[in-house]
Protein backbone atom coordinates (compact mmCIF):
# COMPACT_ATOMS: atom_id res chain seq x y z
CA UNK A 1 0.00 0.00 0.00
CA UNK A 2 1.68 3.03 -0.91
CA UNK A 3 2.08 6.06 1.25
CA UNK A 4 -0.86 8.12 -1.02
CA UNK A 5 -3.97 6.43 -0.48
CA UNK A 6 -5.60 6.19 3.07
CA UNK A 7 -8.38 4.08 1.54
CA UNK A 8 -8.56 0.80 2.72
CA UNK A 9 -10.03 -0.57 -0.71
CA UNK A 10 -7.57 1.13 -2.63
CA UNK A 11 -4.23 -0.60 -2.03
CA UNK A 12 -3.79 -1.72 -5.87
CA UNK A 13 -4.56 2.24 -6.31
CA UNK A 14 -7.10 4.23 -8.15
CA UNK A 15 -9.61 3.17 -10.44
CA UNK A 16 -9.89 5.52 -13.18
CA UNK A 17 -11.53 5.26 -17.12
CA UNK A 18 -9.24 6.51 -19.90
CA UNK A 19 -12.67 8.96 -20.62
CA UNK A 20 -10.17 11.34 -22.59
CA UNK A 21 -10.74 8.81 -25.68
CA UNK A 22 -14.36 9.21 -25.43
CA UNK A 23 -14.23 13.03 -26.82
CA UNK A 24 -15.44 14.01 -30.59
CA UNK A 25 -15.00 17.63 -29.98
CA UNK A 26 -12.45 19.39 -28.15
CA UNK A 27 -11.93 22.28 -26.58
CA UNK A 28 -9.71 24.75 -27.73
CA UNK A 29 -8.46 28.02 -26.02
CA UNK A 30 -8.47 31.05 -28.20
CA UNK A 31 -5.20 33.24 -26.53
CA UNK A 32 -6.53 36.44 -28.22
CA UNK A 33 -9.94 36.06 -26.93
CA UNK A 34 -8.93 34.70 -23.42
CA UNK A 35 -8.85 36.96 -20.75
CA UNK A 36 -7.85 34.52 -17.86
CA UNK A 37 -10.94 35.27 -15.69
CA UNK A 38 -10.62 31.10 -15.08
CA UNK A 39 -14.35 30.83 -14.83
CA UNK A 40 -14.33 27.89 -17.29
CA UNK A 41 -12.80 25.70 -14.84
CA UNK A 42 -15.72 26.40 -11.75
CA UNK A 43 -18.10 24.17 -14.59
CA UNK A 44 -15.61 21.41 -15.44
CA UNK A 45 -17.53 18.49 -14.35
CA UNK A 46 -13.58 16.40 -15.09
CA UNK A 47 -11.61 19.22 -13.50
CA UNK A 48 -9.72 18.93 -16.60
CA UNK A 49 -9.21 23.16 -16.63
CA UNK A 50 -5.83 23.99 -14.62
CA UNK A 51 -3.39 27.06 -14.02
CA UNK A 52 -0.09 27.20 -15.43
CA UNK A 53 3.05 27.75 -13.60
CA UNK A 54 2.19 31.47 -15.16
CA UNK A 55 -1.13 31.17 -13.37
CA UNK A 56 -2.63 30.84 -16.94
CA UNK A 57 -5.79 28.51 -17.82
CA UNK A 58 -5.46 25.54 -19.88
CA UNK A 59 -6.86 22.63 -20.55
CA UNK A 60 -5.19 19.41 -20.07
CA UNK A 61 -7.22 17.21 -22.30
CA UNK A 62 -6.32 13.79 -20.76
CA UNK A 63 -10.06 12.86 -19.03
CA UNK A 64 -11.51 15.67 -20.81
CA UNK A 65 -15.01 14.23 -22.43
CA UNK A 66 -15.26 16.82 -24.23
CA UNK A 67 -18.77 17.98 -23.02
CA UNK A 68 -18.63 21.70 -23.99
CA UNK A 69 -19.88 23.15 -20.66
CA UNK A 70 -16.06 25.35 -20.64
CA UNK A 71 -17.26 26.85 -24.09
CA UNK A 72 -20.35 27.33 -23.45
CA UNK A 73 -19.61 29.74 -20.33
CA UNK A 74 -16.95 31.53 -21.10
CA UNK A 75 -18.12 35.14 -21.89
CA UNK A 76 -15.76 35.84 -24.03
CA UNK A 77 -16.74 32.83 -25.72
CA UNK A 78 -12.98 31.84 -26.18
CA UNK A 79 -13.14 28.65 -25.94
CA UNK A 80 -14.07 26.85 -29.52
CA UNK A 81 -14.88 22.99 -29.86
CA UNK A 82 -12.72 21.47 -32.65
CA UNK A 83 -13.73 18.17 -33.87
CA UNK A 84 -10.88 15.77 -33.09
CA UNK A 85 -8.74 14.73 -35.82
CA UNK A 86 -8.90 18.30 -37.38
CA UNK A 87 -6.34 20.97 -36.65
CA UNK B 1 -11.84 29.35 0.53
CA UNK B 2 -11.81 31.50 -2.12
CA UNK B 3 -12.92 30.11 -5.52
CA UNK B 4 -9.39 30.15 -7.09
CA UNK B 5 -8.45 28.48 -4.19
CA UNK B 6 -11.27 25.67 -4.41
CA UNK B 7 -11.41 25.04 -8.13
CA UNK B 8 -7.75 25.67 -8.98
CA UNK B 9 -5.30 25.14 -5.99
CA UNK B 10 -7.87 22.18 -3.84
CA UNK B 11 -6.74 18.52 -4.82
CA UNK B 12 -9.13 16.86 -6.87
CA UNK B 13 -10.12 13.67 -4.15
CA UNK B 14 -12.17 11.53 -6.31
CA UNK B 15 -10.50 9.50 -9.55
CA UNK B 16 -9.78 11.64 -12.69
CA UNK B 17 -11.61 9.28 -14.93
CA UNK B 18 -15.31 8.28 -14.03
CA UNK B 19 -17.61 6.99 -15.99
CA UNK B 20 -20.73 9.79 -15.44
CA UNK B 21 -21.95 10.64 -18.41
CA UNK B 22 -20.15 14.17 -20.51
CA UNK B 23 -22.02 16.81 -18.97
CA UNK B 24 -23.31 15.17 -15.72
CA UNK B 25 -23.46 17.96 -12.90
CA UNK B 26 -23.51 15.06 -10.36
CA UNK B 27 -19.63 14.77 -11.15
CA UNK B 28 -19.20 18.20 -11.36
CA UNK B 29 -20.30 18.59 -7.73
CA UNK B 30 -19.24 15.46 -5.85
CA UNK B 31 -15.80 16.17 -7.02
CA UNK B 32 -16.46 20.38 -5.88
CA UNK B 33 -17.88 18.99 -2.56
CA UNK B 34 -14.57 17.38 -1.75
CA UNK B 35 -11.85 19.58 -2.68
CA UNK B 36 -14.04 21.09 0.26
CA UNK B 37 -14.19 19.22 2.86
CA UNK B 38 -10.93 18.00 2.26
CA UNK B 39 -8.41 14.71 3.26
CA UNK B 40 -9.85 14.56 6.68
CA UNK B 41 -13.48 12.87 4.72
CA UNK B 42 -15.19 9.45 5.16
CA UNK B 43 -17.47 9.18 1.99
CA UNK B 44 -20.19 6.87 1.11
CA UNK B 45 -21.94 6.80 -1.54
CA UNK B 46 -25.11 4.14 -2.30
CA UNK B 47 -25.75 2.86 -5.25
CA UNK B 48 -26.90 4.84 -8.26
CA UNK B 49 -25.06 7.05 -10.83
CA UNK B 50 -22.01 8.44 -8.95
CA UNK B 51 -21.06 4.61 -7.38
CA UNK B 52 -21.49 3.30 -10.93
CA UNK B 53 -19.36 5.47 -12.49
CA UNK B 54 -16.31 3.78 -9.80
CA UNK B 55 -16.12 6.11 -7.16
CA UNK B 56 -16.85 3.47 -4.96
CA UNK B 57 -14.22 1.81 -6.99
CA UNK B 58 -13.92 -2.13 -8.47
CA UNK B 59 -12.08 -4.88 -6.13
CA UNK B 60 -9.06 -3.35 -4.54
CA UNK B 61 -9.40 0.09 -6.75
CA UNK B 62 -10.51 3.11 -5.17
CA UNK B 63 -12.06 5.64 -6.87
CA UNK B 64 -11.57 8.21 -4.13
CA UNK B 65 -8.35 9.19 -2.18
CA UNK B 66 -10.10 8.91 0.85
CA UNK B 67 -11.89 6.16 2.68
CA UNK B 68 -14.94 5.45 0.76
CA UNK B 69 -17.97 2.97 0.95
CA UNK B 70 -21.11 1.88 -0.58
CA UNK B 71 -23.85 1.62 2.17
CA UNK B 72 -27.19 0.28 0.90
CA UNK B 73 -29.67 1.99 -1.20
CA UNK B 74 -31.84 2.17 2.02
CA UNK B 75 -29.43 2.44 4.59
CA UNK B 76 -26.87 5.38 4.05
CA UNK B 77 -27.64 7.81 6.69
CA UNK B 78 -27.64 5.04 9.48
CA UNK B 79 -24.43 3.80 8.55
CA UNK B 80 -22.67 6.71 8.36
CA UNK B 81 -24.19 7.77 11.60
CA UNK B 82 -22.66 4.55 13.31
CA UNK B 83 -19.31 5.49 11.46
CA UNK B 84 -19.72 8.69 12.96
CA UNK B 85 -19.98 7.77 16.02
CA UNK B 86 -17.43 5.76 16.28
CA UNK B 87 -15.23 7.86 15.39
CA UNK B 88 -16.10 10.39 18.14
CA UNK B 89 -16.36 7.13 20.32
CA UNK B 90 -12.24 7.42 19.74
CA UNK B 91 -11.92 11.09 20.34
CA UNK B 92 -11.36 11.51 16.35
CA UNK B 93 -14.19 14.46 16.45
CA UNK B 94 -12.12 16.17 13.28
CA UNK B 95 -13.10 13.02 10.93
CA UNK B 96 -15.85 14.83 8.95
CA UNK B 97 -18.84 11.37 7.45
CA UNK B 98 -20.16 12.95 4.41
CA UNK B 99 -22.81 11.02 2.15
CA UNK B 100 -23.28 11.39 -1.58
CA UNK B 101 -26.72 10.02 -2.77
CA UNK B 102 -28.82 10.55 -5.58
CA UNK B 103 -32.45 11.31 -4.60
CA UNK B 104 -33.68 7.96 -5.06
CA UNK B 105 -31.62 6.71 -2.32
CA UNK B 106 -32.90 9.64 -0.34
CA UNK B 107 -36.58 10.77 -1.09
CA UNK B 108 -37.52 7.44 -1.59
CA UNK B 109 -35.33 3.98 -0.74
CA UNK B 110 -32.79 5.66 2.58
CA UNK B 111 -35.66 8.26 3.46
CA UNK B 112 -36.39 6.03 7.06
CA UNK B 113 -32.37 6.40 7.48
CA UNK B 114 -32.19 9.64 6.80
CA UNK B 115 -35.07 10.84 8.70
CA UNK B 116 -34.13 9.47 11.86
CA UNK B 117 -30.80 10.52 11.46
CA UNK B 118 -31.93 14.00 11.72
CA UNK B 119 -34.57 13.78 14.35
CA UNK B 120 -31.22 12.09 16.54
CA UNK B 121 -29.17 14.54 15.09
CA UNK B 122 -26.36 12.71 14.16
CA UNK B 123 -23.59 14.79 13.05
CA UNK B 124 -23.54 13.64 9.10
CA UNK B 125 -23.21 15.87 6.09
CA UNK B 126 -26.07 14.56 4.13
CA UNK B 127 -25.45 15.66 0.24
CA UNK B 128 -28.36 14.71 -2.01
CA UNK B 129 -27.35 15.31 -5.75
CA UNK B 130 -31.28 15.69 -7.31
CA UNK B 131 -31.21 14.50 -10.95
CA UNK B 132 -35.05 13.82 -10.55
CA UNK B 133 -35.20 10.12 -11.05
CA UNK B 134 -32.89 6.73 -10.28
CA UNK B 135 -30.81 7.23 -13.29
CA UNK B 136 -28.19 4.35 -12.94
CA UNK B 137 -30.76 1.55 -13.60
CA UNK B 138 -32.80 3.51 -16.32
CA UNK B 139 -34.54 6.60 -15.82
CA UNK B 140 -37.31 5.24 -13.40
CA UNK B 141 -39.64 7.96 -11.24
CA UNK B 142 -38.57 8.76 -8.06
CA UNK B 143 -40.53 10.72 -5.51
CA UNK B 144 -38.70 13.98 -6.47
CA UNK B 145 -39.32 13.73 -10.21
CA UNK B 146 -41.59 16.78 -11.25
CA UNK B 147 -44.82 16.46 -12.54
CA UNK B 148 -45.23 15.32 -16.02
CA UNK B 149 -41.62 13.71 -16.20
CA UNK B 150 -41.06 11.07 -19.24
CA UNK B 151 -39.46 8.62 -17.59
CA UNK B 152 -38.92 4.52 -18.50
CA UNK B 153 -41.71 3.80 -15.30
CA UNK B 154 -43.93 7.08 -16.85
CA UNK B 155 -43.93 7.01 -20.15
CA UNK B 156 -45.78 9.54 -22.63
CA UNK B 157 -48.42 7.11 -24.51
CA UNK B 158 -51.85 7.22 -25.42
CA UNK B 159 -53.23 6.96 -21.16
CA UNK B 160 -50.56 8.37 -19.62
CA UNK B 161 -48.63 11.97 -20.19
CA UNK B 162 -45.32 11.56 -17.45
CA UNK B 163 -44.94 11.46 -14.07
CA UNK B 164 -48.81 12.54 -12.60
CA UNK B 165 -47.55 13.45 -9.22
CA UNK B 166 -46.28 17.09 -8.39
CA UNK B 167 -42.10 16.85 -6.41
CA UNK B 168 -41.85 15.93 -3.17
CA UNK B 169 -40.10 18.71 -1.29
CA UNK B 170 -37.01 17.11 0.25
CA UNK B 171 -34.95 20.42 1.98
CA UNK B 172 -38.07 21.48 3.34
CA UNK B 173 -38.59 18.00 5.05
CA UNK B 174 -35.59 18.10 6.51
CA UNK B 175 -35.69 21.80 7.57
CA UNK B 176 -39.02 20.29 9.47
CA UNK B 177 -36.89 17.89 10.82
CA UNK B 178 -34.99 20.62 12.76
CA UNK B 179 -31.76 19.32 11.09
CA UNK B 180 -29.14 21.48 12.39
CA UNK B 181 -28.50 23.33 8.55
CA UNK B 182 -30.24 23.19 5.16
CA UNK B 183 -29.19 24.68 2.49
CA UNK B 184 -29.88 24.13 -1.60
CA UNK B 185 -27.42 24.90 -4.11
CA UNK B 186 -26.66 24.66 -7.20
CA UNK B 187 -23.61 24.06 -9.54
CA UNK B 188 -24.33 27.28 -11.52
CA UNK B 189 -24.16 29.73 -8.66
CA UNK B 190 -20.25 28.62 -7.47
CA UNK B 191 -20.24 31.49 -4.62
CA UNK B 192 -23.42 30.43 -3.07
CA UNK B 193 -22.44 26.65 -3.61
CA UNK B 194 -18.66 26.70 -1.84
CA UNK B 195 -20.29 29.45 1.19
CA UNK B 196 -22.81 26.86 1.80
CA UNK B 197 -20.80 23.83 1.93
CA UNK B 198 -18.34 25.26 4.10
CA UNK B 199 -21.08 25.87 6.39
CA UNK B 200 -22.19 22.54 6.27
CA UNK B 201 -18.25 21.61 6.88
CA UNK B 202 -18.30 23.71 10.03
CA UNK B 203 -21.86 21.64 11.64
CA UNK B 204 -20.43 19.96 14.93
CA UNK B 205 -23.73 19.29 16.43
CA UNK B 206 -26.91 17.84 14.36
CA UNK B 207 -27.10 17.11 10.66
CA UNK B 208 -26.21 19.20 7.59
CA UNK B 209 -28.24 18.30 4.53
CA UNK B 210 -27.64 19.99 1.41
CA UNK B 211 -29.60 19.79 -1.55
CA UNK B 212 -28.44 20.11 -5.40
CA UNK B 213 -30.70 20.30 -8.17
CA UNK B 214 -28.38 18.10 -10.66
CA UNK B 215 -29.12 18.73 -14.61
CA UNK B 216 -29.15 15.11 -16.21
CA UNK B 217 -28.10 15.60 -20.09
CA UNK B 218 -28.85 11.57 -20.34
CA UNK B 219 -32.13 11.35 -18.30
CA UNK B 220 -33.76 14.58 -19.20
CA UNK B 221 -32.55 14.73 -22.72
CA UNK B 222 -30.55 17.88 -23.07
CA UNK B 223 -27.36 18.82 -24.85
CA UNK B 224 -24.30 18.14 -22.13
CA UNK B 225 -23.06 21.20 -22.95
CA UNK B 226 -26.13 23.43 -21.93
CA UNK B 227 -25.69 21.62 -18.15
CA UNK B 228 -24.94 24.77 -16.04
CA UNK B 229 -26.95 27.21 -17.72
CA UNK B 230 -29.93 24.66 -17.40
CA UNK B 231 -29.03 24.91 -13.51
CA UNK B 232 -28.94 28.82 -13.91
CA UNK B 233 -32.30 28.78 -15.42
CA UNK B 234 -34.08 26.69 -12.50
CA UNK B 235 -32.82 29.15 -10.08
CA UNK B 236 -34.39 32.29 -12.32
CA UNK B 237 -37.49 30.54 -12.69
CA UNK B 238 -37.92 30.14 -9.28
CA UNK B 239 -38.01 26.48 -10.18
CA UNK B 240 -35.31 25.68 -7.71
CA UNK B 241 -34.83 28.57 -5.50
CA UNK B 242 -31.65 28.89 -3.60
CA UNK B 243 -32.12 29.10 0.73
CA UNK B 244 -31.01 28.29 3.54
CA UNK B 245 -32.49 27.35 7.01
CA UNK B 246 -30.59 27.70 10.30
CA UNK B 247 -31.80 27.99 14.40
CA UNK B 248 -35.00 27.52 12.64
CA UNK B 249 -34.74 30.54 10.37
CA UNK B 250 -35.35 30.60 6.67
CA UNK B 251 -33.15 32.90 4.42
CA UNK B 252 -32.99 33.14 0.58
CA UNK B 253 -29.85 33.27 -0.38
CA UNK B 254 -30.14 34.44 -3.98
CA UNK B 255 -32.90 36.87 -4.69
CA UNK B 256 -34.73 36.60 -7.71
CA UNK B 257 -35.92 39.74 -8.84
CA UNK B 258 -38.40 39.14 -11.61
CA UNK B 259 -38.69 35.90 -11.84
CA UNK B 260 -38.57 34.11 -15.50
CA UNK B 261 -41.83 31.77 -16.66
CA UNK B 262 -40.75 28.66 -15.97
CA UNK B 263 -41.93 27.80 -19.39
CA UNK B 264 -38.16 28.46 -20.53
CA UNK B 265 -37.07 26.17 -18.21
CA UNK B 266 -39.72 23.10 -19.24
CA UNK B 267 -39.16 23.52 -22.91
CA UNK B 268 -35.44 23.21 -23.12
CA UNK B 269 -35.56 19.81 -21.71
CA UNK B 270 -36.78 16.72 -24.06
CA UNK B 271 -38.10 14.76 -20.54
CA UNK B 272 -40.80 17.91 -20.99
CA UNK B 273 -41.09 17.67 -24.71
CA UNK B 274 -44.97 16.72 -24.44
CA UNK B 275 -46.10 19.11 -22.03
CA UNK B 276 -49.16 21.34 -22.98
CA UNK B 277 -50.14 25.02 -21.80
CA UNK B 278 -52.32 22.98 -19.56
CA UNK B 279 -49.36 21.09 -18.07
CA UNK B 280 -46.91 23.97 -18.05
CA UNK B 281 -49.56 26.21 -15.95
CA UNK B 282 -49.86 23.52 -13.51
CA UNK B 283 -46.27 23.50 -13.10
CA UNK B 284 -46.28 27.50 -12.74
CA UNK B 285 -48.88 27.21 -10.23
CA UNK B 286 -46.26 24.95 -8.07
CA UNK B 287 -43.55 26.77 -8.40
CA UNK B 288 -45.21 29.81 -7.64
CA UNK B 289 -46.73 28.38 -4.26
CA UNK B 290 -43.92 27.25 -3.25
CA UNK B 291 -42.13 30.93 -4.06
CA UNK B 292 -44.58 32.17 -1.61
CA UNK B 293 -44.27 29.78 1.34
CA UNK B 294 -41.06 30.11 0.99
CA UNK B 295 -41.03 34.18 1.31
CA UNK B 296 -43.81 33.86 3.58
CA UNK B 297 -41.11 31.32 5.67
CA UNK B 298 -38.28 34.01 5.35
CA UNK B 299 -40.75 36.65 6.45
CA UNK B 300 -41.98 35.08 9.47
CA UNK B 301 -38.71 33.73 10.73
CA UNK B 302 -37.92 34.91 14.08
CA UNK B 303 -35.39 37.36 13.67
C1 LIG C 1 -32.87 -1.81 -2.19
C2 LIG C 1 -32.36 -1.61 -3.56
N1 LIG C 1 -33.23 -1.55 -4.60
C3 LIG C 1 -32.78 -1.37 -5.85
C4 LIG C 1 -31.44 -1.24 -6.11
C5 LIG C 1 -30.96 -1.05 -7.53
N2 LIG C 1 -30.41 0.26 -7.78
C6 LIG C 1 -29.09 0.49 -7.87
S1 LIG C 1 -28.70 2.06 -8.24
C7 LIG C 1 -30.35 2.47 -8.29
C8 LIG C 1 -30.75 3.88 -8.65
C9 LIG C 1 -30.54 4.86 -7.56
O1 LIG C 1 -31.11 6.07 -7.92
P1 LIG C 1 -30.70 7.42 -7.21
O2 LIG C 1 -30.47 7.21 -5.77
O3 LIG C 1 -31.68 8.47 -7.59
O4 LIG C 1 -29.28 7.78 -7.84
P2 LIG C 1 -28.96 8.04 -9.39
O5 LIG C 1 -28.85 6.71 -10.05
O6 LIG C 1 -30.04 8.87 -9.95
O7 LIG C 1 -27.65 8.74 -9.36
C10 LIG C 1 -31.16 1.38 -8.02
C11 LIG C 1 -32.62 1.40 -8.04
C12 LIG C 1 -30.55 -1.31 -5.01
N3 LIG C 1 -29.24 -1.18 -5.17
N4 LIG C 1 -31.03 -1.51 -3.77
S1 LIG D 1 -27.38 9.41 -16.15
FE1 LIG D 1 -27.45 11.56 -15.52
S2 LIG D 1 -26.84 11.60 -13.34
FE2 LIG D 1 -26.25 9.61 -14.23
S3 LIG D 1 -24.09 9.87 -14.85
FE3 LIG D 1 -25.39 10.31 -16.65
S4 LIG D 1 -25.73 12.53 -16.58
FE4 LIG D 1 -24.97 11.93 -14.55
Amino acid sequence: MTSTWISPTGDEGIYQIDTGKWRTFRPVINRDRCTNCKLCGYYCPVSSIKLSNQQQVHIDLSYCKGCAICATECPRGAIDMVREGEE
Amino acid sequence: MNLQEVFYGAEDLISPGLSACPGCAGELTMRTVMKIMGKNTILGVPPGCMAGAGVVGWNRLSGAKVPITIPLLDNTASMLAGIRRYYQSQGRNDVRVVAFAGDGATADAGFQALSGAAERGENIIYICYDNEGYMNTGFQRSGTSSKGSNTSTTPVGAMRKGKAQHKKDLPLLLAMHNAAYVATVSPAYVQDFVRKIEKAKEVTCGLAYIHVLSPCPTGWWFDPKDTIKLARLAVQTNFFPLYEYEDGRFYQTVSVKQAKPVQEFVSRLGKFKHLDQEAIADLQQWTDRRANLLQRLCAESPA
